[in-house]
């Protein structure tokens, strides 16, 4: 048993069964098929043992959100119990292969990305396909499945250091730009924008090898494979934080899993591991800290907006706060109004399943009628699943926050 | 990004706090572990229980006890605090019943009757002078609610000269078939045909035996339950009276909705999941404290600070193995017996109570933390609630009353 396992058993003493995190739960205020976190998480752990079956198959529709953990009064890790018990049911009962794919977001979007997008763009908007692939696949046919980029990220950011147009290495500081697979493959425009924040603020961007980190082979229980790409991340990332540079990422649910899902969930706990995770940083995290120590530019144009902004539950669980918010209010003209609903539901790859889509609609519906009602044509959100999930449900266009930043620099394409 | 109020802890003391100083246009933050004491708590407002007029007692109290904290901050606190909480439930049409001057005294789930000073509106149709009015009440349940018991309920209320009867209702059609916790009977009730349906068995009921008025437990609405109450009534034709559950507590969950709708009205954040760990001061002066958040800890940064965090049962001083008191936030000095022996009385119903539970924090007249010598910890910090040393919250009943009094000191200097 390793410290973390450990300190998760102990942890369910800690549960005194007031029920806080079950009156929380977004999945169990809309479902009967999701008795709440308290009875499968620190309950029916005690019945978990390693030689016994595993004791409740409800666990796997948790989602992963961990509002649980975020409002438990006493500490208790139920979102880290929930994962290892759904993990425990796959090495028992097999990875079904729909999860298998769609817990492969790498492998999909290099086959998706491409000047044949357009093409694979159709074929997931034909509707017999989407029916096929829901009767075959599982895949819900109405799932806001994302549209692949005809352009990589990477091979954006190696034609434009190669064009020479990008800011040369003078003694600048440099930052780590961990860009995840949603910004490489579906929507490179959050990498660009990523980059031109950066490089505004005066860092010379480095396009460091990376590959999945990892989340979705986490939450759909394949934790050989999260394994595997935890370790060639910290194998990619450590030469640079070994130096002293920091691992920035816009995609917050790819940073939190490089800084605290994969070493918790997955146990793994060496040096290494944990310099990587000391080293990496949310975007907005990281020019909260400039701006504190007064070294963000803050010379933005004005933008006469108001906008609502949904801090999705993986941004809540880097539990600092909120970040954009901070740095956005420095932005004159820009007025960002908070989402106060907890989850839009679709929880990375939850919601995209034909058993679990309408419980994923039904989720996100406080937060649907929120950015319905607001009245304007776009939304901020910083996961991109959760952008959308956002855009389908709802009809308006999301960004990243880190696009308005961007545009306030001027730096808008 | 620096406040210039931060506090700790979300009960109903840190958001008194908190409201008094974002009242005051300060910048202000409340850090939380999680939700707590409000999501517990029965929703009513208990100021001193012993007499049958609280604001009295408490004027006996301030002679006997010059370091209770009522004699602390003095009974204009208290007086104010209670009305700000007042004005602030009315604000949210969610009014609270009753006075200074007299107690209330309402039936718990098991038929005991309560005292207490204020307690929602949506309760007091069930108080002691109106159950003695002669005409017979009916409690009602459902068999689905676990812990809440009419038939039980009602002989114990005839056990005291009450006339009452006790019986279940079928619960109406939800597309739910189990997970019966109050907070999803809660919402099941703002809908209208729920409630209609209800109604439709509750007259039947009334029309039978010639009820005045009918208890239920207090699941009638989670944001709404002045309406859901009024409703009910209408197609009852008898008055309606809550009676609190066991937690997840509804009334305490709509008193924290008010307070955190009317805090962040005024601008102020709440961030939960941030466990603060510890403080760093120079001389006595408390600079940043610390928070737990994913892979490192969080620095915050304030001029003053409110530390509002619970006793024993909240959270805020936990015993380490060996048999010390901590608090948990700063490493404050605890007063606390000084021998574990000494932390319990020799019979378990002592009417004195145990020592243990008047542990916590030493303050002077503002509030300000002190030492074993009587010299101020932090002269900018205040604390507020259960954390203060020397009363037994639950034991003398004025858990609610020490909070708004202290919260309402700390948010006013």
């Amino acid at each position: 048993m390793d410290h973390i396992e450990l300190s998760l058993e102990q942890s369910l003493d800690h549960c005194i069964k007031c029920n806080i995190c079950t009156a929380a739960c977004p999945v169990a205020a809309v479902t009967d098929r999701f008795p709440g976190p308290k009875y499968v998480g620190p309950q029916a752990q005690r019945f978990r043992h390693e030689r016994q079956p595993v004791p409740d198959a409800s666990v796997d529709y948790c989602s992963g959100c961990r509002v649980c953990n975020e409002v438990c009064p006493t500490g208790v890790r139920i979102a880290e119990l929930n994962a290892r018990a759904r993990a425990r049911i796959v090495a028992e009962r097999g990875l079904p292969f729909r999860n298998w794919l769609i817990a492969r977001s790498e492998l999909v979007g290099r086959l998706s990305c491409g000047p044949h997008a357009p093409l694979v763009n159709a074929g997931l908007r034909f509707g017999p396909a989407r029916w096929l692939a829901e009767r075959a696949l599982g895949i819900h046919r109405a799932a806001p499945l994302p549209a692949a980029s005809a352009y990589s990220f990477r091979a954006w950011f190696k034609r434009r250091r190669r064009r020479g147009s990008g800011p040369q290495a003078n003694g600048k500081r440099r930052v780590v730009y961990f860009h995840g697979c949603a910004t490489n493959y579906y929507e490179p425009r959050v990498g660009q924008a990523a980059v031109a924040v950066l490089e505004r603020n005066g860092f010379e961007v480095i396009l460091a090898p990376q590959n999945c980190c990892g989340l979705p082979l986490i939450s759909n229980g394949d934790f050989a494979a999260a394994r595997k790409a935890h370790a060639a991340n910290v194998r990619k990332l450590l030469p640079y934080v070994r130096q002293g540079i920091p691992v920035v990422g816009a995609s917050t649910s790819c940073t939190l899993t490089l800084k605290e899902e994969a070493p918790e969930i997955l146990g793994m706990h060496d040096a290494e591991v944990r310099a990587v995770a000391e080293g990496t940083y949310d975007i907005f995290e990281f020019l909260r800290n400039l701006a504190e120590r007064g070294e963000l530019d803050t010379a933005f144009k004005p933008i006469e907006r108001a906008l609502p902004y949904h801090p999705p539950c993986q941004y809540r669980a880097h539990r600092l706060g909120l970040p954009p918010l901070d740095v956005l209010s420095l932005v004159p003209g820009l007025t960002l109004v908070l989402s106060r609903a907890s989850c839009c539901g679709i929880a990375g790859t939850y919601g995209l399943k034909r058993e679990k889509y309408q419980i994923a609609m039904d989720v996100g519906a406080p937060l649907f009628a929120f950015v319905r009602g607001f009245g304007a044509d776009l939304a901020l959100c910083d996961s991109e699943t959760c952008r959308w999930q956002i855009t389908h449900a709802t009809g308006v266009a999301s960004k990243h926050p880190i696009e308005i930043l961007a545009e306030a620099y001027g730096e808008a394409r | 990004m620096p406040y210039d109020t931060i506090v700790i802890g979300a009960g109903l003391a840190g958001l008194m706090a908190a409201l008094g100083r974002a009242g005051q246009g300060e910048r202000v933050l409340v850090l939380a572990k999680g939700h707590g004491a409000t999501h517990w708590a029965s929703g009513q407002i208990d100021v001193l229980a012993g007499d049958a007029n609280p604001l009295a007692a408490v004027e006996r109290l301030r002679v006997e006890r010059p370091e209770h904290p009522y004699t602390l901050v003095g009974m204009p606190a208290l007086e104010a605090g209670i009305a700000h909480l007042r004005a602030l439930c009315a604000d949210a049409a969610y009014p609270l019943a009753g006075n200074l001057h007299q107690r209330l005294l309402l039936p718990t789930a098991l038929g005991a009757l309560r005292p207490t000073a204020l307690a929602p509106a949506t309760m007091v149709a069930g108080e002691s002078r109106q159950l003695a009015d002669g005409r017979p009440t009916l409690i009602a349940g459902f068999p689905e609610l676990r812990d809440f018991f009419p038939p039980l309920a009602a002989a114990n209320l005839r056990a005291q000269g009450f006339p009452a009867d006790g019986c279940y209702l079928a619960l109406p059609p939800s597309g739910r078939r189990q997970s019966f916790d109050p907070v999803v009977l809660a919402r099941l009730f703002e809908t209208a045909e729920f409630r209609a349906e209800v109604g439709r068995q509750l007259a039947e009921e009334v029309r039978r035996g010639g009820y005045a008025r009918v208890g239920l437990p207090a699941v009638l609405g989670l944001r709404h339950a002045t309406e859901v109450v009024r409703d009910l009534q209408a197609h009852a034709g008898a008055l309606i009276f809550e009676i609190p559950t066991l937690p997840p507590s509804v009334p305490g969950m709509r008193l924290y909705h008010v307070l955190e709708e009317a805090l962040l009205r005024l601008g102020g954040r709440i961030q939960l999941g941030a466990f603060v760990r510890r403080g760093e001061g120079r001389d006595i002066v408390l600079e940043a404290v610390y928070s737990e958040a994913a892979a490192r800890e969080q620095r915050h940064v304030a001029r003053r600070w409110v530390l509002a965090t619970g006793g024993l049962a909240g959270g805020g001083l936990r015993a380490t193995p060996d048999g010390e008191l901590r608090e948990t936030a700063l490493g404050l000095p605890v007063r606390a017996p000084n021998r574990r022996a000494d932390w319990f009385a020799r019979r378990f119903l002592d009417p004195a109570g145990h020592p243990v539970f008047s542990a916590g924090i030493a303050v002077d007249e503002a509030l300000r933390p002190l030492d074993a010598a009587g010299r101020v910890v932090y002269a900018n910090v205040a604390v507020a609630g259960s954390a203060i040393a020397g009363f037994d919250p639950i034991r003398e009943g004025c858990l609610e009353g020490v909070a708004i009094a202290t919260g309402y000191a700390a948010g006013a200097t």
